[in-house]
């Protein structure tokens, strides 16, 4: 691999690196807002804008929905959308910086590109349905929930990664 | 050389780096431990203390009272019974084992209204003082001498005799037309007041706009 | 002092507009570790690949430090933080889900945005599968809620449920982390290398 990456001008960051970063960033958005990170939270802002515009009355009787609709604001209107739009911006500068930008499917070459996508569909289920259920997913729930040592934080991050661990053993040919 | 010292010291740097990490972790071990000082420092409360706008006059409070003056909330700390026997008009009853409740705070924390405190003397009034100004809170005063005083100099200002400079029947006369619109009825110019009835008058409502602080929130 | 924002120190109008930064931020340091490669990603499940654990456990150690700190220092006050609440089978349940979509999609929404960002069809389908997965949360909402709202023990830290020392869970996370990235060098180098 790392004879690979000599060879690749799409170096990325020493992984210590950018952890220290993302350290320092979380510590400052603490400092600053008194709050972690997130990302699974803009999706559902999302998904309570288009319900709410496709069929009002019923996101109004929905009980989950309903919690998020706001008198006279936008549900898109929260702090994790802003910052899933800056994560959006971010990520385009350090893509271009690094020239990684490229509309393409990445996928091991054992597998069909069609075989990815669906497979990435329905990791995205999951994993939409399963950030509801534990209310935050690895950034907001697992990772924040670290930084300020939240019981729910550890269980989150250690029940992700051990099944993970253990499911990682059924999908190993859409990956190796 | 200097390379070749470079290249050993590079190929030890997670290791270093490890370590780095551990020892910044031990460091929060090892740090000695304090009780962290809620609130102002000592210094600062007793310059507050000391300071002569801490009390306020009764004489400038019936002014305020007379003069509807909006700028200030009157507190009065002692029992809800004695507070609802006699108080002064417009007051709130904050007793003082309820000082620090929630709903107090909204009162006690704000920066719009002049807060001023009272209890019979001043005794609790101070007390009252003492915590909320060692939690920050702003424009914090007592009432000089508290109802008792009040009672002696407006309610029944006590008449100067002949021999006083002119200033004070200047004053007695002011007291007396605030104690008239307390509520004491002078029959007979001068003679005995009788005992001042509960103001009559409808209670000001106080709305305190709440500031502009918030938990944090978050989640996904 | 701190935390700005909730204290007062910094008018409330100009959350939304930190939030943007710190998303930039966020986003930019994601990507640049490469969290934008699902095939990267996952490859902490096989061993091929530990930028994950080394990331994820380097930032959650240094935060954590960091943290203390500064609330040791008095610029920042912990009680003051958002503690992510625990809700103790929601939890547990939810992480095996988000899990197994983990090593199935290959992305969490945090880097399936910023494989969006720069192009990835696979994590445009991922995001799509999110909203799906909310949007099926949301309508089987009176399935799901005994979970959701159960086993409720509010925003608790590790201190409050077990009475251990911060300073000394911190000491001993720092170990495990320094640990765990000893154990990931030795796996890679004895799993076969992949190429991606």
């Amino acid at each position: 691999m790392n004879t690979k990456h000599k060879a690749n001008p799409h170096l990325y960051w020493n992984p210590y690196f950018g952890g220290f970063l993302l350290g320092i960033i979380i510590i400052f958005t603490f400092y600053l807002t008194g709050r972690g990170l997130g990302a699974s939270g803009a999706m559902k802002s999302s998904v309570v804008t288009v319900v709410e515009n496709v069929a009002p009355k019923h996101a109004e009787s929905n009980s989950y929905y309903s919690q998020f609709i706001k008198e006279g604001d936008s549900p898109m209107n929260t702090w994790l959308v802003f910052e899933a739009l800056g994560i959006l911006i971010g990520a385009f500068i350090s893509g271009s910086i690094s020239g990684r930008i490229k509309w393409r499917v990445q996928h091991s070459p054992k597998i069909t590109t069609k075989r990815r996508l669906i497979f990435a569909l329905i990791g995205g289920i999951l994993f939409g349905l399963g950030a509801q259920i534990a209310r935050g997913c690895t950034s907001g729930a697992a990772l924040s929930g670290m930084a300020v040592l939240s019981t729910g934080g550890f269980l989150t991050m250690l029940a992700i990664f051990g099944s993970a661990y253990a499911f990682a053993y059924f999908f190993r040919k859409n990956w190796i | 050389m200097d390379k070749k010292k470079t290249v050993k010291f590079l190929s030890y740097r997670y290791q270093i780096l490890a370590a780095t990490l551990i020892i910044l972790a031990a460091g929060l071990v090892l740090l000695p431990k304090y009780e962290k000082q809620e609130g102002i420092r000592s210094k600062q409360l007793l310059s507050h203390a000391i300071s002569p706008e801490r009390y306020i006059s009764t004489d400038d409070i019936s002014h305020k009272l007379i003069s509807q003056d909006p700028s200030f909330i009157l507190v009065d700390v002692r029992d809800e019974e004695s507070y609802n026997n006699y108080s002064l008009p417009n007051a709130i009853n904050i007793p003082l084992s309820k000082l620090l409740d929630e709903d107090s705070l909204t009162y006690l924390n704000q920066d719009q209204f002049d807060v001023v405190f009272y209890s019979n003397d001043t005794f609790h009034a101070d007390q009252a003082w003492m915590l909320c100004d060692r939690l920050g809170f702003k424009n914090l005063h007592v009432l000089q001498g508290g109802l008792n005083t009040w009672y002696s100099t407006i309610i029944n200002p006590s008449k100067p005799s002949e021999a006083m400079p002119e200033s004070d029947f200047k004053l007695y006369a002011t007291r007396k037309a605030a104690s008239m619109y307390f509520g004491v009825a002078y029959p007979d110019q001068n003679l005995g007041a009788e005992l001042p009835s509960a103001p009559s008058t409808p209670k000001k409502v106080i709305t305190v706009e709440k500031k502009k602080k918030r938990k944090a929130e978050g989640g996904c | 002092m701190g935390p700005l924002i909730p204290g007062g120190y910094i008018p409330m109008e100009w959350d939304s507009i930190i939030a943007i930064f710190i998303g930039i931020a966020f986003g930019f340091v994601l990507e640049a570790s490469g969290f934008s490669s699902s095939r990267k990603l996952a490859g902490v499940f096989y061993g091929y690949d530990f930028a994950v654990l080394k990331v994820f456990f380097t930032a959650a150690a240094v935060s954590v430090i960091g943290i203390y700190y500064m609330d040791y220092l008095g610029y920042l006050d912990i009680s003051k933080l958002y503690v992510h609440p625990t809700y103790l089978w929601g939890a547990i349940i939810g992480g095996v889900i988000m899990g197994a979509g983990f090593v199935t999609g290959g992305f969490c929404p945090g880097t399936s945005l910023c494989a969006v960002a720069i192009g990835k069809l696979d994590a445009w389908v991922y995001v799509i599968g999110i909203m799906i997965g909310v949007f099926i949360f949301s309508e089987l909402f009176n399935l799901f809620e005994p979970i959701y709202d159960g086993y409720n023990f509010g925003n608790i830290t590790l201190i409050d449920s077990f009475g251990w020392n911060p300073y000394w869970v911190i000491f001993v996370f720092a170990i495990i982390a320094v640990v765990a990235f000893g154990i990931a060098d030795m796996v890679r180098k004895r799993v076969k290398s992949v190429f991606y």
